[in-house]
């Protein structure tokens, strides 16, 4: 019994040192790595400045418009100096014709055309429907929100007073008209992001994504420099020592999760507080999110590099997928409007959980709980990628075991020529 | 002459060759390109984002708080699937991600708009996901006006107005928005004509960068250049060329999933689009090439497409506009041909301008396609003496068994 117990412990001795072992060489074989050095410790820290200095003016305000003006009057022109007056929209040319507002637009130097009709005032007068047409720009979604928000509240505000005028000319009183035309008060709220900021919106997502994409890459590089160092092409190296599977990916892991635990200070704590992007999750959600995510990003990384047969391979194959993970991920095109398959497909890529998990605590104030799904997706692909990843390297020790028992049984030269 | 149009054939034929050795190429210049493809058709045919899950906060459960929650069900932006007892539940439905915006209807609704009290309907949007925010914002505004008019004109025709002068009077002034010169194209088509050529730079970089680092890479390059005539211009070319064709393929088929799958209206030659994908393909040629000129490691100069493919769709513009980032960011833009791009297949081919006011931006590019000549010697001598070469420590696996073996021993 006492000889069952002092062996077990021992071989649990020989394991943990082994995986230490395993951690502090995959930790110095990274850092040594000047490309991989690159991808952990720089890319993470250059990308999301550089977003914050390109997206600084956060908000369009201010869109160059043409009007045209054909109505002439004072009615049109009260109509056009109070479109002035939202931020939105900057009236920069006052044209005669459609024709030079046009030819304006496709020089590029107004973003969106407002056609006042010949009958606007005449329209008011009569009583009738006055139409404003509104042209926008749609090279930017930004842009036409400006235009059709902008100009549309003014729209309506001017309808509003036109008729309350009308109300108080018709011989109500000023209360008796303004509670005619609005039976009731119409108020509209942003919850997170009241100043509808680009880069409120869309850094705190790309910070998530930055995270996953630079931790597979790494992995995938390092895997695949692996390959073509060990001369079998193997993707473990030839040493008894390291040949256990869990060994091999938590040791491996370890060294991972250390180095992207340190960088989340910077990435989820310094770079918000510097930009003043929204910092609402407190530091409990922030670890409740980001160690299942980390966790599942090392795994999935992991198991995706036995695809990885050099060093470049990565870079063609895996980088091209950030586009598509973006739009994906639910913080641009709404989930509610994804096809049933995109839902899938979404759904076994830790970064999609993550970057929605981490706008609702960051952005709307949502609790664990209120994060749960997301939480709780993220731990399912921890362990579903912590079992491909096992199988991974199981298959590769097993590999390489069998190319080294030949080894020691046959003549060298008939594994160089392997 | 005709010695130099050998050496061509013969080089591409080799890089051919190379191509089809490995499945790598075929992965990374057909399948993950055209599923990238096939991925953002797909992703965004149906246009705006359609009946956008809301909620409807009903404290006053009359008949006006119920015709009010049926209109805003009714709208085409907006589909109420929950009715919340509280405010508190709407907001944690909202943060759950269950709900993009809720609508609170207040105590006494109906009465206070018989008695005319002016009660407050408040109504919040998801602000956080800017897009699902803004069509709700958009939404609720339009739609709880219209209740505003409904109302209204419910109290006028009481009065005994006749129906057309109410219109004209609940509402004299109607914005009526357009597209300009695309009144037929929605937004979520248009991102994706952006969205397709920015897939293609990403493959057509790496792959260049690849081609020929791996030819520093595994010390074949004097071999590639010798083929070549020592001519490293004919090798380019000819190593290039399969690509060219392949990319120039690829780009026309977006264009024509464009064209055919989601209806974007084309007010262009087929001229036109042949020479703008092949400029496109030749100008992030060129640019890869020059990165591989300036960093002929592989390793880096892979990195530096990458930096580079990836910056494409913040500084193209379409995200966040290029006149309102900071000056230095606005020059950056000009060094993306798909930046260019977009100007040309907005202005000409969306709009049908005139060929002059594209000009500008076809002549851009051709400036991307001298970039090359900036190192050409510089990469021809890394060929020649494949002095950018990374050292590799081999393992010897025999060796690491043997010694192993004894320590077990």
């Amino acid at each position: 019994m006492k000889k069952i117990i002092s062996k077990t412990f021992k071989r649990f001795k020989s394991a943990v040192s082994n995986t230490a072992l395993i951690f502090q060489r995959e930790l110095l074989i990274l850092l040594s790595d000047l490309g991989v050095t690159i991808l952990l410790l720089i890319v993470p820290v250059v990308y999301p400045f550089l977003y914050s200095l390109i997206y600084y003016p956060e908000v369009v305000r201010d869109l160059p418009v043409a009007v045209v003006d054909l109505s002439r009057t004072a009615d049109s022109r009260a109509f056009i100096r109070k479109l002035n007056a939202t931020p939105d929209l900057d009236i920069r040319y006052e044209c005669i014709s459609m024709e030079e507002a046009a030819g304006k637009f496709r020089k590029r130097e107004n973003r969106g055309i407002i056609l006042i009709p010949e009958t606007y005032s005449s329209d008011l007068a009569l009583g009738r429907q006055a139409v404003v047409s509104l042209y926008a720009d749609m090279e930017f979604f930004l842009y036409y929100k400006a235009m059709v928000m902008g100009a549309g509240l003014v729209s309506i505000e001017e309808g509003n007073d036109i008729q309350v005028k009308r109300l108080l000319n018709a011989g109500l009183s000023e209360r008796q008209a303004e509670v005619f035309s609005n039976p009731f008060v119409i108020s509209g709220n942003a919850i997170a992001n009241p100043a509808g900021g680009f880069a409120s919106y869309g850094i705190p997502a790309a910070l998530m994504l930055i995270i996953q994409q630079t931790l597979v890459l790494a992995i995938g590089i390092m895997a695949g420099t692996a390959r073509e160092r060990h001369k079998l092409g193997t993707l473990i190296p030839c040493d008894l020592r390291r040949m256990g599977t869990f060994r091999m990916v938590l040791g491996k892991s370890a060294a991972y999760f250390l180095i992207y635990a340190l960088m989340c200070f910077y990435m989820l704590g310094a770079i918000p507080a510097w930009f003043g992007y929204p910092d609402q999750a407190g530091f409990s959600q922030l670890i409740a999110l980001m160690v299942p995510y980390l966790l599942s990003a090392i795994f999935f990384g992991l198991s995706l590099s036995v695809f990885f047969k050099n060093r470049e391979t990565p870079m063609l194959l895996y980088l091209f997928l950030s586009f598509p993970l973006l739009f994906l991920s639910g913080i641009i095109w709404p989930l509610s409007n994804m096809s049933p398959v995109w839902q899938v497909v979404r759904s076994i890529f830790p970064s999609s959980h993550a970057m929605l998990g981490y706008i609702k605590m960051n952005s709307l104030g949502a609790g664990i709980s209120e994060t749960g799904h997301e939480i709780a997706m993220l731990w399912i692909l921890t362990a579903f990628y912590f079992v491909t990843a096992c199988l991974v390297y199981k298959t590769q020790i097993t590999k390489v075991k069998k190319l080294v028992l030949n080894a020691g049984h046959q003549d060298n030269s008939l594994v160089t020529a392997l | 002459m005709n010695t130099y149009i050998k050496a061509l054939i013969g080089v591409t034929g080799r890089e051919i060759n190379r191509m089809t050795s490995r499945p790598l190429y075929f992965l990374s210049v057909v399948i993950l390109p055209l599923l990238s493809l096939l991925f953002f058709v797909s992703l965004m045919k149906e246009g705006v984002p359609v009946k956008l899950p809301v909620a409807v906060v009903d404290y006053d459960h009359t008949a006006l708080s119920a015709k009010f929650r049926r209109t805003i069900d009714a709208t085409p932006g907006s589909s109420v699937v929950m009715t919340p007892a509280t405010e508190h539940e709407a907001l944690s439905e909202l943060r759950k991600g269950n709900i993009y915006g809720y609508v609170v209807l207040p105590h006494n609704l109906q009465a206070d708009i018989m008695n005319g009290t002016q009660p407050v309907v408040r109504f919040y949007y998801q602000n956080g996901l800017l897009i699902a925010g803004g069509l709700i914002q958009n939404d609720l505004t339009i739609t709880l006006h219209t209740l505003s008019a409904g109302v209204n004109k419910q109290k006028r025709e009481a009065m005994g107005q006749n129906e057309v002068s109410v219109y004209a009077e609940i509402q004299p002034v109607k914005p009526d928005a357009h597209l300009l010169f695309n009144p037929e194209t929605n937004y979520p088509v248009y991102v994706t004509s952006i969205m397709l050529p920015i897939m293609l730079q990403v493959f057509i970089l790496m792959i260049t960068v690849y081609s020929i680092g791996i030819e520093i890479k595994e010390r074949t390059s004097r071999e590639w250049l010798r083929k070549a005539g020592k001519s490293v211009f004919v090798a380019l070319t000819g190593k290039l060329l399969p690509y060219t064709v392949i990319f120039v393929i690829l780009s026309l088929f977006s264009n024509f999933l464009l064209f055919k799958a989601l209806m974007v209206p084309v007010n262009t030659g087929v001229v036109y689009l042949v020479l703008l994908s092949l400029l496109y393909v030749l100008a992030y040629q060129a640019i890869a090439v020059f990165f591989v000129g300036l960093l002929p490691m592989m390793r880096h100069s892979l990195n530096l497409a990458a930096f580079y493919g990836i910056l494409a769709l913040t500084l193209c513009g379409f995200s966040f506009p290029i006149e309102h980032m900071p000056e230095v960011f606005r020059l950056w833009a000009e060094a993306f041909p798909v930046r260019h791009y977009m100007h040309i297949f907005q202005s000409q081919i969306l709009a049908g301008f005139n060929f002059v006011y594209a000009a500008p931006s076809y002549l851009k590019f051709l400036l991307f396609l001298l970039l090359p000549f900036a190192i050409i010697f510089r990469l021809k001598s890394a060929l020649i003496y494949q002095n950018f070469i990374e050292q590799i420590k081999i393992t010897d696996a025999a060796e690491a068994a043997v010694s192993e073996k004894s320590l077990i021993q």
